[in-house]
């Protein structure tokens, strides 16, 4: 832990020296991450679910050379497999942009990745006690505030149900404080992501599942009408600083990703639906209560498209929204953000889930794994990630890494980051 | 009280794992039962062999709410058999396991698990200290490599240091003494003492509203439930531990069933998917056969064991697969004369009213015992 600490004081001390540290950002990073980066990303890391058959069958930290000057572009430059098959899912740098957490949401390992050396990450601790720690299993999102990493889960450990709650670790890895998920006033104690508005001291959350659910076969899950009663309807505004609820507000069919429009003078967020495949506003009435509106469907909602991942441009005027059963990317024009409005869709491929875009939107970046026993099976289980260029009207495929026959596994999370600078590398 | 019985010092500690064994079957032989268990009304005594071990009790519901016996601590018996959904699971129609693995059945609510002749809805096993090795080793449950691998973590674990000493006359932590005390704690998962039970075998007329008590004549009459869901004059278990084809076994292994599926989307909201549109990503069910994968005698195609109906209002959804999701349901089924299947039908279809129906669900209702009903809390 010393080692940690020491570690992130050098961190602090580059990041002082001034913004020759070029650790690069994409839009859906939490707004107290430091050092955002407007330049072209030199690495990404594609957190990657372990494969029953697939190489070692472990779930790994991928990293992939997307710097376009460099002789191994578009390559497989390292891979820290972690051990075990936990159901790799997200993960989230700290303030400081230093550290990159990764969560498991079957076995609640949480991995801490030290990016002083972005081509080589290097695990420094690993947290195997969040369960036991905190009663919540499945550490969804990692969303960093000041000093500290906070961290949304979806279910407990005592009835693997969606009841749950958020907890708050310091970035050297101590519990804090867990906060359960409201049950009153409309509450239904699930959530999923995390996002704040610092300007506004408001946080909005969002609501999913709980385990039995997001690790059981997908096909079987959608045929048992037990199960399909058991998704959260709901968004919460929090207090940010008191940490307390101000509305709960009715968002029915699995509100998944939080996007807050990063314009100052926005003051909106957008989400999606994943089972109702609609978009939803939230923003304050005239009264300055905080409403969360539907404002419009993403493909065909009787056909259950599945919105998953969605990532908006820094300008806040366009949405990409992925839909992963029918494996279709699409983008929204959100000049009108009330209504948005599809304006290109492409077929990426048999199944799709996340997306990342650079803080320009000029490169976006797709992965395939949505979650081990909800991907598609057989043939269909495309593993890949995907690199394109955006000129505002056509994706442009620049390189695919397909992760199935480099013996990967399942390509899920993306982070960006870029070399360090002399000045770094000397810190150390 | 029991004397105990101090094993010589010399017992080897390092011995190799055959050896264990070896000394834990040799002290197995039954240990008499010391627990003062109240037998709660309506259900009959408990059989020496059936009585939980006193000091043995503590230490099972330990080992049954431990997620480190799964071998990503990640599961315990518990979060099958959860206390706040019934002793089963209410989230699923079958068994969520390890790294989200499907089993193709309904985890059995565990009311009065300490009266079965035979365990699992085939009855394959015989002895509930035996009982809880199939899950703790099977790939789908809880995936321990070995026995000796969970002994050893089990032994490693700081927290059970001298536990199983305690409650085993000095005999520690073997594959015996494991199985025995979850036996113990779960042999004291008894319910009785229901609104049915103080009305029929407490005699208190008001127990029962006049619904219910037509529900039971219904029960025990034209349904001709009790046939197999016995009630005897003292005690009931409502169950006559038999097997029997109901037709829903078969139902799902030849296809006869619902190629779609109404989906809830969100409250109130559905749409009808169609099976062949989810192939893509269905991962294949495994199939089942029932108890003729115990005897292979072709009678027993699809055929299960009876469950006991207590606390049947808090189990849901029903039947081996979980595939009947209320009481309603049950009782609709039921009314058919089951599902068509290939061989003989035990059931008959019953021409209940609307009225004989609604008052057979409710004395399904009666059967609940108020302290479980209180701890249950399904919706998440
Ligand atoms: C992954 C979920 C799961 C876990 C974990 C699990 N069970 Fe079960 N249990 C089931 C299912 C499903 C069945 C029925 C299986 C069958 O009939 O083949 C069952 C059956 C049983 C039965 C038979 C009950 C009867 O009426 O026949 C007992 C007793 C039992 N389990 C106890 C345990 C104990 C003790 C543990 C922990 C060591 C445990 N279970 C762990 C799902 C689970
Ligand atoms: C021929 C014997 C038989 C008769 C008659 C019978 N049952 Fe059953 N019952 C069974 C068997 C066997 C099962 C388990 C079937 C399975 O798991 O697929 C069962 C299951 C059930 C269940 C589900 C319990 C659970 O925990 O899943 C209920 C409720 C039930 N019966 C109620 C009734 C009622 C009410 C009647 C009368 C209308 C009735 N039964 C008549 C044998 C019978």
């Amino acid at each position: 832990m010393k080692k940690l600490l020491r570690s992130s004081v050098c961190a602090l001390a580059v990041l002082a020296v001034g913004p020759s540290l070029t650790i690069a950002d994409e839009t859906c990073n939490s707004p107290f991450t430091s050092a955002l980066i407007k330049g072209q990303e030199d690495f990404l890391h594609v957190w990657t679910l372990g494969e029953v058959g697939v190489g070692d069958e472990s779930d790994k930290l991928v990293t992939i050379d997307v710097q376009p000057n460099s002789p191994t572009f578009g390559k497989v430059i390292n891979s820290v497999s972690v051990g075990g098959r936990g159901e790799a899912h997200h993960t989230g740098f700290t303030d400081d942009r230093r550290f990159l957490w990764a969560g498991r949401l079957d076995d609640n390992k949480i991995f801490i990745f030290d990016l002083i050396d972005p081509s080589k990450p290097k695990v420094v601790k690993t947290i195997t006690d969040f369960a036991d720690k905190t009663g919540f299993v499945g550490p969804h999102t990692f969303y960093a505030t000041a000093g500290r990493m906070m961290i949304q889960a979806l279910s407990n450990g005592k009835t693997h149900d969606g009841q749950t709650g958020i907890v708050v670790y310091n970035n050297a890895g101590d519990l804090i404080s867990t906060h359960p998920m409201p049950l009153d006033n409309g509450g239904d104690g699930y959530g999923y992501d995390i996002g704040i508005n610092p300007a506004q001291n408001v946080m909005l959350t969002s609501s999913f599942t709980g385990w039995t659910n997001y690790m059981m076969d997908i096909g079987q899950m959608v045929k048992d009408p037990e199960a399909m009663k058991r998704f959260g309807s709901t968004m919460v505004m929090w207090d940010f600083k008191s940490m307390k609820p101000i509305t709960t507000m009715q968002v029915p069919g699995a509100p998944l990703e939080i996007r807050w429009s990063l314009r100052p003078e926005d003051n909106w967020a957008i989400t999606a639906t994943a089972l109702t495949s609609k978009l939803w506003l939230v923003k304050q009435n005239e009264k300055g209560e905080w409403q969360a509106k539907d404002v419009g469907n993403i493909g065909d909602p009787s056909k259950v498209p599945l919105p998953v991942d969605i990532s908006i441009t820094a300008d806040g005027k366009g949405l990409w929204v992925n839909t992963f059963l029918d494996g279709t990317t699409r983008y929204y024009d959100l000049t009108n953000v009330e209504a948005p409005k599809e304006v290109y869709s492409k077929k990426m491929g048999s199944q799709v889930n996340m997306v990342s875009q650079s803080f320009d939107g000029k490169r976006v970046y797709f992965t395939t794994s949505l979650l081990a026993n909800w991907d598609k099976k057989g043939n269909d289980n495309e593993q890949w990630l995907k690199a394109y260029d955006w000129d505002g009207k056509e994706l442009v495929e620049k390189f695919t890494v397909d992760f199935k026959a480099e013996k990967l596994g399942r390509a899920h999370h993306m982070k960006f980051s870029a070399k360090p600078t002399k000045a770094a590398a000397l810190g150390e | 009280m029991r004397i105990n019985r101090h094993l010589p010092l010399a017992v080897p500690i390092c011995i190799s794992f055959f050896s264990v064994l070896l000394v834990g079957y040799i002290f197995s032989k039954p240990a008499s039962s010391d627990i003062e268990i109240a037998i709660p009304l309506g259900l009959p005594p408990l059989e020496a062999h059936q009585r939980p071990v006193k000091r043995q009790v503590e230490l099972g519901r330990k080992l049954f709410f431990d997620r480190r016996l799964a071998f990503n601590n990640t599961n315990s018996c518990a979060m099958c058999h959860i206390e706040t959904q019934g002793l089963t699971s209410n989230q699923s129609a079958t068994a969520i396991g390890m790294e989200g693995r499907s089993l193709n059945r309904n985890a059995p609510a565990l009311y009065n698990v300490a009266y079965e002749k035979t365990l699992f809805h085939d009855g394959r096993e015989t002895d509930l200290a035996q009982q809880a090795w199939s899950p703790l080793l099977s790939s789908l449950e809880m995936a321990n490599p070995s026995i000796g691998s969970v002994v050893d973590r089990i032994r490693g674990l700081e927290d059970y240091k001298g536990l199983f000493e305690t409650a085993f006359d000095e005999r520690g932590v073997s594959m015996e003494t494991i199985g025995a005390a979850l036996a113990s704690y779960q042999r004291t998962l008894l319910a009785g003492n229901s609104r049915f039970d103080q009305w029929y075998y407490g005699k208190k007329a008001g127990a029962l509203s006049d619904d219910e008590k037509h529900g039971f004549e219904v029960f025990a009459g034209k349904g001709s439930c009790a046939t197999c869901h016995t009630i005897g004059e003292k005690s009931a278990l409502f169950t006559d531990g038999n097997f029997y084809v109901t037709g829903i076994g078969y139902h799902t292994a030849i296809g006869a069933g619902s190629r779609v599926s109404k989906v809830q989307l969100a409250p109130g909201e559905f749409v009808e998917i169609k099976h062949e549109d989810m192939e893509t990503y269905s991962a294949p069910r495994l199939n089942d056969i029932g108890r003729f994968a115990v005897t292979l005698d072709p009678k027993d195609r699809w055929s299960y064991k009876t469950p006991g109906l207590r606390n049947v209002e808090l189990t849901f959804p029903y039947m081996h697969d979980g595939s009947l999701s209320t009481l309603e349901d049950v009782v609709e089924f039921y009314d058919k004369g089951g599902y068509e299947h290939d061989g003989d039908r035990v059931l008959q279809p019953l021409g209940l009213t609307a009225k004989e129906k609604a008052d057979l669900v409710a004395f399904l209702k009666s059967l609940t015992t108020a302290e479980d009903k209180a701890k249950h809390s399904p919706y998440r």
